[in-house]
């Protein structure tokens, strides 16, 4: 272990400075109101002064990649199919923004979500790329990222807009995807532990320990490439987990420590870390006691691990609520912490239709303006000219504006890409909006249908986000973060998959039965005869 | 009643019924067995949303309407309830026409018969017809212009009734069928032929230039609906071409469906060739047997798009079903009328019934559906064959001759089974 990361040391010191390299890593654990604890792991590096491969001169041999800090086999990715900005998230479980508030990252859709901004080429095209770009990422990561194919692959710029600079050399396209029913766990976190350059072993990385991380209420990771001009790419590891330690102790207590929530402890900082912290959110009672002390900085206690500060690591960081028995859940009705909360269900008893309503409620004293995007798979037909827009029981339709559909089209391959709903919502003050449009579920080929069919099919959830500055003026205080809202289950008619030779055999039948009848009357002559007794 | 007053008064009842508020049309709409993806209301309705929010209806995978009902519904009427009434109205009125044409009767006669009443109530009653019509499915349309075509074609109208038939195929491709024996009408008469079988006397000339007039008619339909889908073909694959390659499997009481659901994906294409050109087959050697009578083949034509086309909805047998009181010599030569009766009564309680045990309430699964459908394939197909079977049996009229010497009566019958040899 001591010699790994001399190595890394040694390595770090001797790479040639052809492109600086910085890492960074921070932890932010904030006691959430309803007993919850959330860590937020961040583990940025940055290239300095490189820029994305250029589409256009794919054809050409690329500028040799020598990392000492980021990770190789991720940096060959995005020079191979020069992806300028890449995002993917891997999450588990719903979360919950009316209790927890916005994610400190703001990626928790259910499932796998990917989207790359990509500089158009004539050498090789966007979608080609997209797909060599899932498969890569599907085999890093093992996820079934493969599976994002044209049936998932949409284009909404305006949601998910490129984050950082957009470099000059080409036009950029989006391409996005997302599959809710992918199941996050171990074999997810191995290979993404391998991309930080002290791995495991030292740094805030030690806390990760896989047993403990999925078994948290809600838990996920994110790869975020980013580049910007003047600093570089940058890569930004991330992983969220909302642990409930009311569940997991004895006594029903809400106290945790970074050794009761991991089950492991800091042993050493990353000898390559620029800096390295863990800040501790501090909750606005004050009936609590954190160890070791600290001083206070703006509502958060931060501790410094980094191998160049002079303080010590502290080997655990805890808090108490001595004066409290066991927790005591907060009694509602509770204000939602975010100033909207969404609500988004599918209504309907039959398999073959049903009713898709979402009602957003705005907790603000202010109006609020929401993009609003639907990216629903070819599983379901959107009635459009059913949409209705309802506030207070009455039609308002008004209250949505700019709206953008984009049917269902057939790709080459036969399959049908998503269709795409994306509106601008105006919901007033302290009161509902509900959206409702009737739906129509597909029949599918009985190859098309998943092993376990009785299941349903994953919907992916709706997403609203705030509109570019410019387009409205909200004050900073009702600021908010784009919102993801849960899946739904779709409950698809299935065919009988056992039978599809007795199909193809009593249809047939039937067909030549009638053809055989039919061909039989007409070709025969017609006589009489006399029957003889 | 007065036997005048029957179309009348059918009409008002049709037309009653569709500015009634009536409990249930909101389920019928979204019913199976009387919509298909190719004729549902909501589809169209749907299609006229997008040709209003500027996008293009035929690039999603949910419109198949052709381009001539959307122009119709987005610019000159509104798709309203009525309209389906008339269409009816329209229907039963062309089937009375061809009812008269075909007697020899004058077409502008003041009495009505009790057949003629007959006629008419098969039509507007037929629940086949009246329930996607009150669903507002096209079918209506392609019902009535078919009759609409038929109805001309009787009459010696070559004009009007080519016209009608291309835009009959313009709304549903399969009609092309019925191109043949329309041709052959349009230069013989509509007088029944099937009690005297003789060879075909009418000009062959004359049909090839009427086919010409008719290639005229279609192509300059096609160009509209190109004009009107913004010039492109992309409306052809999605309306005709979704008969030929099924994209949607929704059920319905035809035999494609489950068919094409359950099959191996690379026998996909083999068979969708195979069911198509099935229909196909069925022109020349129903035209041949029947040359005599060219109204009688387009009559079995019909029988075999009710029972074998994809995306076939109750309006479909419902046609046919309508159209064998148009034959009342045929009636007494039958096959197994009972038989048959009984098979279109037990498909059309097990259809809605298993439809809703699959899918609504979950208790069955999807071949109970496919068993009402084979049920409902077996009605079509028996009526079709009886059809066949009195078209030609009638020719030999009723053989009874009493035996000299004995005193015995003997029994002549027809013999079935024997085969000719020449």
């Amino acid at each position: 272990m001591l010699r790994a990361s001399v190595w890394i040391s040694l390595a770090y010191l001797l790479t040639p400075s052809l492109s600086l390299e910085n890492y960074k890593e921070d932890l932010r654990v904030q006691p959430l109101r309803d007993g919850r604890v959330s860590t937020a792991f961040s583990f940025v590096t940055v290239l300095d002064g490189v820029v994305p491969r250029n589409p256009t001169a794919l054809e050409q041999p690329d500028e040799s990649q020598h990392y000492a800090l980021f990770p190789l086999t991720l940096g060959q990715i995005l020079r191979e199919y020069a992806i300028t900005e890449l995002h993917l998230t891997l999450n588990a479980g719903k979360w919950n923004y009316d209790d927890w508030g916005h994610p400190l990252e703001a990626s928790v859709r259910t499932g796998a979500e990917l989207w790359a901004w990509m500089g158009a080429s004539e050498v090789t095209t966007v979608d080609e790329r997209w797909s060599g770009l899932r498969n890569a990422l599907s085999g890093l990561f093992c996820a079934s990222l493969g599976s994002l194919d044209s049936r998932r692959t949409t284009s909404p710029v305006v949601a998910f807009p490129l984050s950082g600079s957009t470099p000059p050399f080409a036009q950029h396209e989006l391409r996005h995807a997302s599959l809710p029913s992918e199941n996050v766990c171990t074999e997810n976190l191995t290979p993404f532990l391998k991309l930080l350059p002290c791995k495991s072993r030292a740094g805030l990385a030690a806390l990760l320990n896989p047993q403990k991380v999925f078994d948290a209420d809600w838990h996920g990771m994110g790869v975020h490439v980013i580049w910007k001009e003047g600093t570089g790419v940058e890569l930004k590891l991330t992983l969220q987990a909302v642990f409930n330690p009311a569940r997991s102790s004895a006594g029903k207590r809400r106290d945790w420590s970074l050794q009761s929530l991991f089950d492991r402890s800091i042993e050493r900082s990353c000898p390559v870390a620029s800096s390295s912290s863990v800040s501790v959110v501090l909750p606005e009672e004050v009936n609590y006691q954190i160890t070791p002390q600290i001083a206070h900085v703006e509502g958060s206690a931060i501790y410094d691990l980094s191998s160049s500060s002079n303080s010590t690591i502290p080997s655990n960081i805890a808090m108490h609520w001595p004066s409290e028995h066991s927790f005591q859940y907060p009694m509602p009705p509770l204000q939602p912490l975010t100033p909207l909360s969404v609500k988004r269900t599918l209504h309907g008893t039959t398999q073959t239709r049903g009713v898709l309503s979402v009602s957003i409620t705005n907790n603000s004293p202010q109006e609020i303006s929401a993009g609003y995007l639907e990216i629903i798979p070819a599983l379901l037909t959107l009635w459009m000219h059913t949409l209705e827009v309802e506030t207070n029981s009455e039609i308002r339709s008004d209250l949505l504006s700019d709206l953008k559909y984009q049917p269902p089209s057939r790709q080459p391959n036969g399959h049908l890409s998503p269709s795409m709903v994306q509106a601008v919502l105006t919901i007033p003050p302290k009161s509902t909006l509900k959206i409702s449009v009737e739906v129509n579920k597909a029949f599918l080929k009985y190859t098309e249908h998943p092993p376990d069919a009785m299941r349903g099919w994953e919907l992916p959830g709706a997403v609203f986000f705030p509109l570019p500055q410019s387009a409205n003026n909200i004050s900073s205080s009702y600021d908010w973060e784009m919102i993801y809202t849960p899946t739904l289950l779709v409950d698809l008619p299935t065919p009988d998959f056992s039978m599809p030779y007795n199909v193809i055999i009593l249809s047939c039948t039937l067909m030549t039965l009638i053809f055989g009848s039919f061909f039989n009357l007409l070709t025969r002559k017609w006589v009489v005869v006399e029957i003889k007794e | 009643m007065d036997e005048g007053t029957v179309l009348p008064v059918l009409v008002c009842f049709r037309l009653l019924l569709a500015v009634l508020p009536l409990p249930g049309q909101h389920i019928l709409k979204h019913d199976h067995q009387i919509n298909s993806p190719l004729t549902s209301y909501l589809r169209l309705k749907e299609g006229l949303w997008m040709l209003d929010n500027n996008v293009d209806p035929y690039m999603g995978g949910s419109f198949h309407h052709s381009p001539l009902l959307l122009s119709v519904f987005s610019t000159i009427l509104p798709p309203i309830p009525i309209i389906w009434a008339v269409s009816d109205a329209v229907g039963a009125w062309a089937l009375l026409r061809i009812w008269r044409a075909r007697q020899g009767l004058s077409l502008h006669r003041a009495t009505t018969s009790t057949a003629e009443s007959l006629i008419v109530s098969a039509y507007i009653l037929n629940p086949y017809l009246l329930f996607p019509s009150l669903a507002l499915s096209t079918s209506t349309f392609e019902n009535s212009f078919t009759l609409l075509t038929l109805m001309f074609a009787s009459e010696g109208k070559p004009s009007s009734a080519l016209l009608a038939i291309a835009f009959t195929i313009n709304l549903s491709p399969y009609s092309i069928l019925l191109l043949l024996p329309i041709l052959m009408l349009l230069v013989t008469s509509p007088a029944s032929q099937l009690a005297s079988p003789r060879p075909f006397h009418g000009s062959i000339n004359r049909i090839a230039s009427l086919f010409g007039e008719f290639m005229l008619y279609w192509l300059v339909l096609v160009g509209a609906a190109c004009i009107i889908a913004d010039g492109s073909w992309s409306w052809m694959k999605a309306s005709w071409g979704a008969s030929l390659t099924l994209p949607d499997l929704t059920p319905n009481p035809g035999l494609w469906w489950y068919f094409f659901t359950e099959m191996f994906d690379h026998f996909r294409p083999f068979f969708l060739m195979v069911f198509s050109v099935h229909l196909v087959i069925y022109i020349l050697p129903v035209c041949i047997k029947f040359q005599h009578d060219p109204l009688y083949a387009a009559f079995l034509l019909i029988g075999v798009l009710g029972t074998f086309k994809a995306y076939l909805t109750l309006a479909d047998p419902g046609l046919f079903l309508s159209m064998i009181s148009l034959f009342p010599e045929v009636h007494g030569y039958l096959r197994h009328p009972i038989v048959t009766t009984l098979l279109h009564l037990h498909a059309a309680l097990l259809l809605p019934l298993q439809h809703i045990l699959w899918v609504s309430e979950g208790r069955g699964n999807a071949n109970f559906y496919y068993a009402a459908s084979l049920v409902m394939g077996m009605a079509g197909g028996a009526g079709l064959v009886d059809a066949c079977w009195a078209g030609m049996r009638i020719a030999l009229g009723d053989v009874k001759v009493e035996s000299e010497g004995k005193g015995q009566v003997a029994r002549w019958e027809v013999a079935r089974w024997e085969v000719a040899q020449e």
